[in-house]
């Protein structure tokens, strides 16, 4: 029997990767919240400011479900993003992670590997969200290829979300920290237009939500669902993830490079 | 008396002492030890604080807008949220004694807590009084911040009272609740289902909106939900409305009412505990 000792860095990654997407197909515990949170509260807010959409600075929408989807699929994939993070923070903590140094597997295959399992179900739970709506009276106006598009958009948001906290859990090899570092997302997201738009805020609200990232994320998201299908609206929903992702995977690799500099 | 005696006697009068604990003292001492490790473990009792007033003033600056919708009760934002904000608070102060016991059971401490004279009553009521002392410093807090972003109280001081009964009262559900799925599940399973049940008791209700602004299912489930009456009465001292008894005894009802559920869910859940 020969065996590969040296596969190439693909090989590995691909090896990784099917890991932790396992890991997450075998523990469905850990992801279910991160589906049924954004599709409750926006089950909640279609019920609870459907008149609202009448208001002035509101965009011209048939039910408050059509603006409130965007919001619902950013939401889930910012929580959902965590889980690989927490994984490998756990890895670092059970000593599995220094198993995974000592073999001659590429550094940057562990962490891409773990991010790729957040990736697929990334864009996995978009077309969940759309597919659970779409009978409750979502319609999307960007048809087909806004669906695709918002797909790529989630997938590439779960690698930059998942990055980002991945390097915490590089940083801080605790689980517990990773977590702890969520609620700051969350509050980025609520600071943001995911449930309203910005034309209706005011004083300080309106300005962070003009500048946080989420906000233009998620309006890319908003006016593929609801204007339909233009290259602004694409670009958003695309461009905007990946600037971050590259930002945010940067710093994970960093951020492994020095722990291990550190030994 | 021999010094061996004055011994014996002494040790005697401290077994006596030890046998006759009363329930208050008892659960004075139980409350004491929750509150230090407010200062001992700083971690676990700062976002209690944060999270209210987070959720009070990211909602009145998001869903600011809501307040044009003709007939809203206040043309203050932060006026409908910041009461929310302390409910959820409140509510969550209690739940941690929950998380706490579970903690306590994992670890063996609840036993040792078991063996001891002091009456099994006090096992829930020094619990509790923790949880009431922390939902006030939450209500507080909370309040004061509020304040300062503006929340005004429309009917004077007076309006502070039915935010302290809902909190302290909500507090003490969370309490019940809480102690009562720990004795069932004794492990961190219960502090998943604490968390969501009540999440979903707090926001199926006029959480975010009036009544008369739903629509669809919501609009049906708040109005038979009893913990609707518990965020209006939360909300009196805050709307325009004048405050009316009429406004107040159903928030009071459902509050004596979900804490005599509770706080027998929890007891019960004790016993069988110390039938194990």
């Amino acid at each position: 029997m020969t065996v590969a000792l040296h596969p190439s860095t693909f090989a590995q990654t691909a090896e990784m990767s099917k890991r932790s997407i396992l890991a997450l197909w075998r523990q469905p515990a850990l992801v279910v919240p991160s589906l049924i949170f954004p599709l409750f509260f926006a089950a909640l807010g279609t019920s609870s400011f459907s008149r609202a959409t009448s208001l002035p600075g509101f965009p011209a929408v048939d039910s408050y479900l059509d603006f409130a989807l965007a919001g619902a699929v950013v939401q889930g994939v910012l929580f959902g993003s965590t889980v690989g993070a927490t994984a490998l923070a756990t890895d670092i903590e059970n000593g599995f992670f220094d198993r995974l140094l000592s073999s001659p597997t590429t550094r940057s295959g562990i962490i891409i590997g773990r991010m790729a399992g957040g990736m697929v179900y990334g864009g996995l739970q978009t077309l969940f969200f759309i597919l659970i709506l779409l009978p409750f009276g979502l319609s999307i106006e960007g048809g087909v290829g806004g669906m695709l598009a918002m797909a790529v958009g989630g997938t590439i948001l779960a690698l930059a979300i998942g990055a980002l906290m991945c390097a915490m859990a590089i940083k801080t090899g605790s689980s517990e920290a990773v977590q702890g570092a969520f609620p700051l997302v969350f509050i980025a997201l609520f600071f943001s237009s995911a449930f309203f738009p910005r034309e209706t805020m005011s004083g300080i609200y309106a300005r962070l939500a003009d500048i946080n990232p989420i906000s233009h994320l998620v309006e890319g998201f908003r006016d593929l669902t609801i204007e339909g299908l233009s290259m602004s609206a694409v670009l958003r929903t695309i461009l905007i993830p990946l600037a971050l992702a590259a930002i945010t995977v940067t710093l994970s690799l960093r951020t492994l490079e020095r722990r291990l500099g550190a030994r | 008396m021999t010094a061996l005696d004055e011994s014996t006697t002494g040790a005697a009068r401290a077994r006596r002492d030890v046998a006759d604990t009363k329930l208050l003292p008892a659960s004075v001492g139980l409350m004491t030890r929750s509150l230090v490790n407010i200062t001992r473990l700083p971690s676990a009792f700062v976002p209690s604080i944060m999270m209210p007033i987070f959720q009070a003033i990211a909602f009145s600056g998001t869903f600011f807008a809501i307040i044009q919708i003709p007939g809203f009760p206040t043309d203050r934002s932060i006026n409908w949220f910041l009461p929310l904000g302390v409910v959820m608070g409140a509510g969550f102060a209690g739940i941690g004694i929950g998380f706490a016991t579970i903690r306590d059971l994992e670890g063996g401490f609840y036993d040792r807590l078991r063996l001891t004279p002091a009456p099994r009553m006090s096992l829930i009521t020094g619990p509790l009084f923790a949880a009431l002392a922390r939902a006030a410093i939450v209500t507080a807090v909370v309040f004061v911040v509020g304040s300062l972003f503006g929340a005004r109280l429309t009917h004077g001081p007076l309006g502070l009272l039915p935010l302290f009964a809902a909190g302290l009262g909500v507090a003490a559900i969370g309490t019940g609740w809480g102690l009562g799925l720990a004795y069932r599940f004794k492990d961190m399973r219960a502090a998943a289902i604490m968390q969501l049940t009540f999440f979903l008791m707090i926001f199926l209700t006029e959480a975010q909106t009036p009544l008369f602004i739903m629509e669809g299912w919501l609009e049906g489930v708040t109005r038979v939900n009893p913990f609707n009456n518990v965020i209006r009465l939360s909300r009196l001292g805050f709307l325009d409305p004048p405050m009316t008894w009429n406004d107040t005894w159903g928030g009071l009802a459902a509050l004596v009412g979900f804490i005599a559920l509770t706080l027998l869910f929890a007891r019960r859940g004790l016993s069988r505990l110390s039938d194990v």
